[in-house]
């Protein structure tokens, strides 16, 4: 990390702090622990300091006791040997004497006896009578401040300069037996009183003079080695302080003045006690060393602790992340491992495992809703698609064919709807069970793709003769519904769509082979055919079929609609009593589009409705300005499957008839066969709502469907139409001829009026009317006629069948045509 | 530090021309009357036949000379028995009689003659606590005083006299001067202040 600056050091240290717990932990730890070494490292320092500053002053105060009391001690041990002087008798005789040169010698004598430096005897004034060893003027002052003190005790043993030295005299009376005189000794200050001190303490003395006020001190003694000694010198003017510090070449010290005497003339001496810091401090220093020494090892310790605490809480946190870090990878079946432990760790590591257990559950089952049906047990869309892909992309490498087909069972949405889901769902199962059983090779899979949409793969197939075999397979697979499957005492009548594509003829990537398939299956589901292999046209047709919805959507609210309404005419009078209502559309491209073009697809959408709603509206305002103008008509307007699965159709109806202010009567609602049998139970009650609100029903077509008579008996309608395909070969088609007269005569037999369609020439007209058919419809008459032009062509009518009478209508229609 | 004071009283006493009496009072600084005092009356010119006084002990008892005080006239022979076990060394440094008996015990062969007047002190150098005064007179007037301070001299003539005091309590050296007194043959009375500081 050196050659990081020293920012990036930092921010380096910091990431890796922020990521490891364990170093954060140590340091914390240690930290603290140097914090609070620090702390009392400081306050035993401080402590120690003031310690050694007080046992030093201590020390010193100690001092100058022991030094006052050897001074005493001296002094008791010199006035005991002046005293024994003093009381000696041949001194005493020889002071009897009177002969001054005798007293000095035994002065001179006994003083040496007795070490003393200056000895004297003075007389009961303390006047010098005989001295030994000095000279009577340098004694006068020490004579004058005896006389000043004369008889205080108290000065006995006390300091006092002769000659620049330092004495410390004592003075003792001497008595034959009456106080005669006084024996003043002297003993010397010097070196050895030092050396003594400095044997009964750690202290070092000077001995300091100055001779007057204005003279510079002098160390006279000193127990200092001669560097100190010399150095102390030059700082001799601090001598009458009585606490300093000072800076000497072998360290600092502490001093004490002690002033031992000091007379008014300024002379003076004083004993400087000196400590030295270093040594008093020297056992400190020891402690301290120690202490230091103990704080480094704690810290060593209290390291390795917490780093063994750090890794003991970490290690298992670092097993969990990866742990965790395997869950998140999709591992789900490694065990964690560390539950062992009954502390907070292990609690998390329980968590942990009982997360990674229900985790793989939910997986699993995630997996199974993502890739399968769950009511089938087939594949689901998703599985079904990746196994196209996977078999393209084998198709591709391998030079195969893939061929999906994909098929929509036809109505699934009324079985759910009269029978219930849960027999839609019985056979959405039976269904997926048929195709599996017809299915199919080895490799190829059945899939639920959604709803009442299924799919096959036919995945390496020989490129060969790949479209025959989806072909042959999609034909067995239509054929296999053609069996009615039964369902809980149910018989269904079953039928599919079925689509299918090929890979690489249709498509190059699985979700554009999947579309086609699905475009082929929508495609034979309009055509209502078998099979349907794709085809690009047909997809040109279904992407047609999406714009037309929006398109019919823009016609619908863009007028580009419009009403034509096609007459019935009574057969027996050849009057006007109704019109089909009929839809078409001015497409402003396409021109004119007849019903075929968009009316399917309108159903197959839903968007019918829409339509009807428009149909049922224009034909009512038609009729009712028809009826204003006299042309009184029932309209007779075409409802589809979805229109009567609308249970709000009647609701619908009656609000616009009251809006344009109509009678339901002016209606007759045509329903195809097929529509009732899609949802009979459903249309019935539509119809008998509708019945009731007064309209006229008629089954439309009759005669395509499977509807019984005697199930019609029970439908509220009022007519019957038969389909134009009976009307148009009933000339020449005898078995036509006798339908169509069986149809009236049974209709008839049910109280029901018949309509004929597809009336084109005079000769069906004339049957019919011999039939006794009620009503006729067709080109015959009429084509249909735009709703406006219909006043017109009806007044014409009427003009032409008044003035024709009860002439054949094969005349009028001659003059029609 | 010559301030004495004497006063001098005359009493009446008109008929007596030939001897006197001397009332004479010893106090100290304070003012206190000094009890033992050895009052002198000395006559100004000339000497008074004066007579050696029998012999005169002063014995040594209990380490203490007995009496310590001890007034005699000049010439007179003093001895010194030693009434205690141990042994004693008298001694003497006054200039008047300086002598010395050697350790001894009982009574000294031959007594001390004190042959001049003056004050001598006297020491035993074996016990130095011991001291013992020998006042020796050239008077014949010549008393103590007493309790009170007081002594009475009688049988003075008429004549001129110098009246002294001592008192062992008086430092050497310190005495003071003698007074001149005048008698005539009338009872007098005086005052001498002694510089004594008694313990």
């Amino acid at each position: 990390m050196s050659w990081l600056p020293r920012h990036g050091r930092v921010e380096a240290l910091r990431t890796w702090l922020a990521k490891s717990l364990s170093a954060r932990i140590v340091l914390l730890f240690l930290g603290l622990l140097l914090a609070v070494q620090a702390a009392s490292f400081v306050a035993i320092r401080a402590t120690i300091d003031r310690n050694a500053r007080t046992a030093i002053g201590a020390d010193l105060e100690v001092g100058e006791r022991v030094l006052r009391h050897v001074l005493e001690q001296n002094a008791r041990q010199l006035t005991e040997g002046a005293t024994l002087l003093a009381a000696d008798y041949g001194f005493r005789s020889a002071v009897a004497s009177r002969d001054a040169a005798t007293i000095s010698s035994v002065l001179a004598n006994h003083g040496e006896r007795i070490g003393a430096g200056v000895a004297a005897l003075l007389d009961t004034d303390f006047r010098l009578l005989a001295s030994a060893r000095t000279d009577a003027a340098s004694l006068q002052p020490v004579l004058a401040h005896l006389s000043r003190h004369v008889g205080n005790a108290r000065h006995a043993g006390e300091v006092m300069m002769v000659d620049d030295k330092a004495f410390q005299f004592v003075l003792v009376p001497m008595r034959a037996p009456v106080l005669t005189g006084w024996v003043l000794m002297g003993f010397p200050v010097d070196q050895p009183l030092l050396d003594q001190m400095r044997s009964l303490s750690p202290l070092h003395v000077s001995l300091e003079t100055r001779r007057n006020a204005q003279s510079p001190w002098k160390t006279t003694a000193s127990t200092l080695p001669s560097e100190a000694r010399k150095a102390l010198e030059h700082q001799n003017t601090i001598a009458g302080n009585s606490s300093l510090a000072l800076a000497l070449p072998d360290g600092e010290y502490s001093a004490r003045g002690v002033s031992l005497t000091a007379e008014p003339d300024g002379s003076a001496v004083s004993a400087l006690l000196m400590r030295s810091v270093d040594e008093a401090v020297a056992p400190y220093r020891q402690l301290q060393l120690g202490l230091a020494a103990l704080t480094l090892l704690s810290v060593l310790v209290f390291g390795l602790g917490s780093v063994l605490t750090a890794r003991h809480v970490t290690t298992p946190l670092r097993k969990l992340a990866a742990a965790a870090e395997r869950l998140g990878a999709g591992d789900y079946t490694t065990p964690l491992g560390g539950q062992r432990r009954t502390d907070e760790i292990g609690e998390l590591a329980h968590s942990f495992e009982h997360m990674r257990v229900s985790v793989a559950g939910q997986q699993e089952e995630i997996l199974k809703l993502a890739y399968w049906d769950s009511l089938t047990g087939l594949p689901n869309r998703v599985q079904f698609r990746n196994a196209v892909l996977e078999a393209i992309a084998i198709g591709k490498a391998d030079r195969r064919s893939v061929a999906v087909i994909m098929l929509d069972l036809d109505r699934f949405k009324h079985v759910n709807d009269v029978l219930g889901y849960r027999f839609g769902d019985l056979m959405l199962k039976g269904v997926g069970e048929r195709l599996s059983q017809q299915a199919v090779r080895n490799g190829d899979l059945v899939a639920r793709l959604g709803g009442d949409e299924f799919a096959v793969l036919l995945a390496d197939i020989d490129p060969a003769s790949d479209l025959s075999h989806a072909r042959s397979v999609a034909q067995r697979l239509h054929q296999a519904f053609s069996d009615v499957m039964v369902l809980e005492d149910h018989t269904v009548d079953m039928s599919a769509s079925f689509g299918m594509a090929v890979f690489p003829h249709h498509a190059s990537n699985v979700d554009t082979l999947l579309n086609h398939a699905e475009v082929a299956m929508y495609s034979a589901k309009r055509r209502g055919e078998g099979p349907v292999l794709y085809d690009p046209s047909i997809d040109a047709a279904s992407s047609q079929t999406l714009s037309l919805l929006s398109e019919l959507r823009h016609a619908l609210d863009h007028h580009e609609l419009r009403l034509y309404l096609q007459p019935k005419l009574a057969l027996d009078s050849a009057r006007l009593v109704g019109a089909e209502a009929l839809l078409r559309w001015q497409h402003p491209v396409r021109g004119l589009l007849p019903p075929m073009e968009f009316i399917p697809f309108a159903e197959q959408t839903g968007f019918i409705r829409m339509l009807t709603m428009w149909v049922f509206e224009e034909a009512a305002r038609m009729w009712r300005v028809l009826n204003e103008g006299g042309v009184r008509i029932v309209v007779s307007v075409n409802l589809s499957t979805r229109d009567l699965l609308d249970v709000e159709l009647p609701q619908k109806f009656e609000a616009l008839l009251i809006k344009h202010i109509v009678p339901a009567e002016a209606f007759c609602l045509e329903i195809t066969e097929s529509a009732i049998m899609d949802d009979p139970q459903r249309a019935l009650a539509t119809l008998e709502r509708l019945s009731g609100l007064g309209f006229r029903l008629s089954i439309d077509d009759f005669g395509t469907g499977y509807s019984s008579l005697a199930y019609l008996k029970r439908l509220p309608v009022d007519e019957l139409k038969i389909d134009k395909s009976f009307v148009l070969n009933m000339a020449k088609d005898t078995d036509d001829a006798r339908i169509v007269r069986s149809t009236i005569d049974l209709a008839h037999g049910l109280g029901l009026t018949v309509v004929a369609e597809g009336v084109e020439n005079a000769q069906a007209w004339e049957l019919l009317r011999d039939l006794s058919c009620d009503e006729a419809q067709g080109f015959h008459m009429s084509r249909p006629i735009p709703a406006p032009e219909f006043a017109n062509w009806a007044s014409g009518w009427a003009a032409r069948h008044s003035a024709l009478g009860a002439k054949g209508i094969a005349d009028v229609n001659v003059t029609l045509h | 530090m010559p301030s004495r004071l004497v006063a001098f009283t005359l009493l009446s006493s008109a008929l007596c021309a030939q001897a006197a009496s001397l009332a004479v009072t010893v106090i100290d600084d304070a003012g206190k009357p000094l009890p033992g005092a050895v009052v002198m009356l000395e006559p100004a010119s000339g000497k008074l036949p004066t007579k050696p006084m029998a012999q005169v002990d002063i014995g040594q008892s209990k380490r203490q000379f007995t009496p310590q005080i001890t007034v005699v006239t000049v010439g007179t022979p003093v001895n010194f028995p030693n009434f205690d076990t141990v042994r004693h060394h008298v001694y003497s440094f006054s200039p008047i009689k300086p002598f010395e008996l050697k350790l001894y015990a009982g009574v000294p062969n031959a007594p001390i003659v004190f042959d001049k007047p003056g004050t001598a002190v006297l020491g035993c150098n074996i016990h130095d606590r011991m001291a013992a005064w020998v006042v020796v007179v050239d008077t014949p007037h010549h008393a103590r005083t007493a309790a009170d301070g007081q002594v009475r001299l009688d049988n003075v003539p008429a004549g001129s006299y110098r009246l002294r005091a001592w008192h062992q309590a008086v430092p050497a050296g310190k005495e003071p001067a003698a007074e001149a007194l005048t008698m005539a043959g009338t009872d007098m009375s005086a005052q001498i202040k002694l510089p004594a500081s008694l313990p």
